[in-house]
């Protein structure tokens, strides 16, 4: 009936909040599922809330070097955050009103708009461990580019376009898509540059304060009070936004909602929750296999994941595949 | 339109194979160097299996089962009882870092791809990104050995490029007679053993399975 | 007929076996002797291949290009029999020890490889007949136990194994082309693939051809995979460097010669002439220049095999008949020369102690018969008259000029002249120069008594040099049908 129907803005804002409300839980069962595997009790599931709420409590904290700059990162950023989930399919089979306002490409940049952000804002504080944090995130950003732009190209080559919409129906409409040698590719690919992306094993260890080897961690050092707690939350909704496209546009796009009543909304709420934790859980179990590479080993990492890029578009090229 | 179900799946086995190729540019120890390649054995044979299963081909299930025991247990166990006699561990240092060696392989590739590609070769058995993906298998095997500066690296090379042209078999010569395919894995064991008597003699000359100092003989 | 094919297959592999248990006295008259009786079979089988073929089940088969590599090898395995009775003898104990039973089993071992790969019929046999004689010449490369020796068997069984591995993706290509005429599953026996070779698609077998010629031209010593040949037939013991030059790379150049017959059938004579001549003055002009600086004997040999192979290349791609011809007969002529002047280069080698060109000084006078035969049988490998390679490389360059590829001969009678500069430096400078015993100077060189080293190895190269006579002033009628029959069979008739 049609009252039970949401129209189509109400579920784009109802994707934001999702994406809002859902990341800490997320970042919170990894933190859960980590201690479990390495033998302790683990956070409580709901700490990132009680931390953001913390953070919004306290006192801002800035140094005399710094600029508007150093407090206006943090908005940027996470209005940032806020925009990208209009653009990907998080909620819905079928492209909201908004959705067409950007690409994948679009999206791709709002997300680096956000991490320079957060990088300049970091190096303009004049602490060395801020910008020691911002030039290396920068760096290996630049780097997982290339590895970033051919994933794009498989899927635009796949698909004939650049909306992520159309890549998962493609995906769903038959096993033969789901196997071929294009998509596995650009699916592994796209795994390691979330990989590094979101900052983990082998990249970089999320807990700890180790200086030798924090990338993003360290860009967010300098910052104190509801503009920590603005950062933090963003960098959880970043890591939801960039599982949502893994899991959605590659490698498990059901569960959406394929029309606008309030039951499969709710439902594919729930269901991109559940599989962003599923896939959280391979990330934690991922931390537990290996060790975090020494930094210039990270260059090899992002290698294989360009290798991984690059013949996935190769391969199309030669076998159609 | 995308290929079908089977292409795709064979397609993803054989650049699994070429994935490991890649991964051997990379592995700093000499055992790990060997069990990348039986596990790169194994998918070969898997891949076999796959296409005998998918085709009806009996004849490739023995082919298989002889390539596997070849190649993913005999060979390897050969290397690594060499290596334990020559008590060396590291591989040797590779020329280049690992990822401009990755990138060098990667335009190698890419370049085999694209020669083979241009020839149209239509198979039965696999489709025809497999042919230009065992080219490029064969090609990456050389910028290993080309790149590598010791005995075993290179040996394990050449054997990798064995399996890149049993790739390249499987999706042309798919109904080879068996027992001609019986004699060129026959003939791979053979060279496995010389290749293993004459690293011994590099070996107990040398003191070392360093390929650095064979700069004497020049001009 | 055919089972005298299956005696000439089993009688030196039987040799082996047995020599590997004998002692080693006894294993030096038995090779000899099976030696010549090998070649005595082949000289029996000769007038019956200039006309037909022999076959023996599916598994062997001898045309007339077959028997021509046939007789090349078997000449040599039975002057190379003699060799080894007089070189091996001198050597001291700890040499006599390694060179015992595993060297003589290895060398018939390695004698049965050569004459296998002539007589299988078809391409994947021809494939495992080489890939065999690469892993038995490698372990007997790697015999003297030097660091040397230990480096020159590591290159030569990488990039020969290498080569081979293209050569299987060239025979697995070729397999291929022949799915569409003779259906998913045939073997690929030469009558099989000569008579369907005019229906194959042309792209594939370019692109087999080309492999080809990479890959066995690995083993043949073509520009650019040649760089292992100097190692390997210098740091070998001579014997083996006769037979790895004078026969291993001959059945190389056969495995080319079979891919070029194909192509021919499928794609017409033009682009495997051209490919063939591409590599073949690229090689004759590396050749010729490393020839002129180098200064180990055994490395100046192996520098002038890459050049006659260079110039077998460059004779295939003339198309005319008597410039095929020629390349038949330099194959010939080779073997034997070739063989000759390793021999003469051992028996030098023997009495100065030593492989280093500075320090030989008078090579003449300290050898009264094996140092001229080695200056004659030097200067035949530089086509002088009245010797074997004369005639064949003045048939080649005939065939040239009627083509007429008036530049290409051009090039390759220059490159041929630079190529006898080298060696004729050698010859003058160790051979021919005066005995420093007789003189206060002796620069360096080594002092030595006068005297042969062994009359075995003398009798070895006089019976190659009487081959190269009768191969140059007049060969005998039954060769020269044998080689118009082969060079006619090239030609793309099936």
């Amino acid at each position: 009936m049609d009252s039970l129907n949401v129209s189509p803005y109400g579920v784009q804002a109802i994707q934001v909040l999702t994406v809002l409300l859902g990341a800490p839980l997320v970042s919170g069962v990894i933190a859960q599922v980590e201690g479990r595997l390495q033998g302790r009790r683990g956070p409580r599931i709901l700490q990132p809330y009680y931390d953001i709420a913390k953070y919004f409590s306290k006192e801002t904290l800035v140094s005399n070097d710094s600029s508007w700059v150093f407090l206006v990162g943090p908005i940027v950023a996470f209005s940032c955050y806020l925009t990208v989930p209009l653009l990907i399919p998080v909620l819905t089979t079928f492209p909201l009103p908004l959705g067409f306002s950007g690409d994948i490409l679009g999206g791709g940049f709002i997300l680096a708009l956000a991490g320079f952000s957060v990088a300049l804002s970091g190096a303009e504080s004049g602490a060395p461990y801020a910008q020691l944090g911002s030039s290396r995130a920068m760096t290996f950003g630049a780097l997982i580019e290339p590895t970033i732009l051919f994933v794009i190209f498989a899927v635009a080559l796949i698909t004939h376009t650049d909306l992520p919409y159309a890549l998962s129906a493609t995906i769903r409409s038959s096993t033969s898509q789901m196997v071929r040698p294009s998509h596995v590719f650009a699916a592994a690919a796209f795994f390691l540059v979330v990989l590094v992306d979101t900052g983990r094993i082998p990249v970089e260890t999320h807990s700890g304060t180790l200086e030798f080897g924090m990338i993003d961690e360290a860009r967010t050092l300098e910052h104190s009070g509801p503009a920590l707690g603005l950062l933090k939350w963003g960098s959880t909704m970043k890591q939801l936004i960039l599982y949502t496209i893994l899991i959605n546009v590659f490698l498990a796009p059901w569960g959406l909602a394929s029309t606008g009543k309030w039951s499969s909304v709710l439902l594919a709420v729930t269901a991109l929750l559940g599989k962003a934790m599923l896939l959280g859980m391979v990330f934690a179990f991922i931390d537990n296999l290996f060790s975090k590479l020494r930094l210039f080993k990270i260059t090899e990492f992002i290698a294989s994941a360009f290798l991984l890029a690059v013949l996935s578009v190769l391969v199309f090229y030669v076998g159609g595949g | 339109m995308a290929p079908s179900t089977y292409d795709g799946v064979a397609a993803v086995l054989a650049l699994l194979v070429l994935l490991t190729e890649f991964a051997m540019l990379r592995a700093p120890l000499l055992r790990s160097q060997v069990r990348l390649y039986a596990f790169q054995s194994f998918v070969v044979t898997g891949l076999a299996t796959y296409v005998a299963a998918s085709k009806h081909i009996d004849e490739l299930y023995a082919l298989a089962s002889l390539s596997l025991v070849l190649k993913v247990v005999i060979v390897p166990s050969l290397i690594v009882r060499l290596l334990r006699d020559a008590d060396t561990d590291l591989a040797g240092s590779s020329v280049l870092g690992v990822a401009s060696s990755i990138l060098i392989a990667l335009v190698v590739a890419a370049f085999g791809f694209f020669a083979v590609g241009s020839l149209h070769v239509s198979s039965s058995s696999l489709p025809t990104s497999s042919l230009a993906i065992s080219c490029a298998i064969v090609l990456v095997a050389f910028v290993l050995i080309i790149l590598r500066s010791d005995v075993v690296s290179q040996a394990i090379g050449f054997f990798s490029l064995e399996n890149g042209v049993s790739v390249a078999s499987l999706v042309v010569a798919t109904r080879l007679p068996l027992i001609v395919d019986i004699a060129f894995l026959f003939d791979l064991l053979v060279a496995v053993v010389v290749f293993g008597v004459i690293m011994r003699v590099h070996h107990a000359r040398n003191a070392t399975l360093s390929t650095s100092d064979f700069d004497r003989l020049r001009g | 007929m055919s089972s005298l094919v299956l005696v000439l297959v089993c009688l030196p592999f039987a040799t082996a076996l047995v020599t590997w248990m004998t002692p080693v006295r006894f294993s030096q008259y038995l090779t000899i002797a099976v030696a010549m009786v090998t070649f005595a079979l082949t000289l029996v089988l000769l007038p019956r291949v200039s006309h037909s073929v022999v076959t023996t089940g599916s598994v062997f088969r001898v045309d007339a290009l077959s028997q021509v590599f046939l007789l090349a090898v078997s000449f040599l395995y039975a002057t190379t029999a003699l060799f080894v009775k007089g070189y091996l003898a001198l050597g001291d104990g700890a040499s006599a020890r390694r060179y015992g039973r595993r060297f003589y089993a290895g060398l018939n071992l390695f004698c049965w490889t050569l004459i296998t790969v002539p007589l299988v019929n078809g391409l994947a046999l021809l494939w495992v007949a080489l890939e065999i004689t690469t892993v038995i010449s490698a372990l007997l490369v790697a015999l003297d136990d030097t660091e040397g020796a230990a480096e020159a068997a590591w290159k030569y069984v990488l990039l020969a194994s290498l080569g081979l591995g293209i050569a299987l993706f060239a025979t697995i290509m070729m397999y291929y082309a022949g799915t569409g005429v003779h259906g998913a599953s045939y073997s690929l026996s030469y009558s099989t693939l000569l008579s369907g070779a005019a229906r194959y698609d042309p792209g594939v077998i370019h692109f087999s051809f080309v492999l080809a010629v990479l890959g066995y031209g690995t083993k043949m010593g073509l520009f650019p995979v040649h760089t292992w040949l100097p190692d390997a037939h210098s740091e070998a013991p001579t014997p083996v460097s006769a037979l790895l030059s004078g026969a291993l790379l001959a059945v190389s150049f056969y495995a080319i010669l079979r891919f070029f017959q194909i192509a021919v059938l499928s794609v017409g004579p033009t682009f495997p002439r051209d490919v063939l001549l591409v590599f073949g003055v690229a090689t004759l002009l590396l050749a010729a220049l490393y020839l002129l600086s180098q200064r180990d004997m055994k490395r100046l040999l192996a520098y002038s095999s890459v050049e006659h192979m260079g110039i077998l290349a460059v004779g295939m791609s003339f198309g005319a008949p008597i410039a095929v011809v020629g390349v038949l007969l330099q194959v010939l002529a080779h073997a034997a020369a070739k063989g000759t002047a390793f021999f003469g280069v051992g028996s030098v080698v023997r009495k100065f102690g030593t492989k280093d060109m500075a320090k030989i000084r008078g090579g003449v006078g300290a050898l009264p018969w094996s140092g001229p035969m080695l200056v004659l049988a030097v200067l035949a490998l530089s086509a002088m008259p009245p010797f074997g390679i004369f005639r064949s490389e003045f048939d080649i360059v005939y065939g040239g000029l009627l083509e007429p590829r008036d530049v290409i001969v051009a090039i390759f009678v220059v490159l041929v002249i630079l190529a006898f500069f080298g060696l004729s430096w050698f010859t003058t400078e160790t051979m021919l120069s005066p005995d420093p015993s007789g003189t206060q100077i002796s620069g360096g060189a080594v002092l030595v008594a006068k005297g042969e080293v062994s009359n075995w190895i003398v009798s070895a190269m006089v019976i190659g040099l009487v081959a190269l006579l009768i191969l140059g002033v007049h060969p005998p009628t039954p060769l020269v049908h044998l080689l118009d029959h082969a060079a006619f069979e090239l030609r793309g008739k099936p």
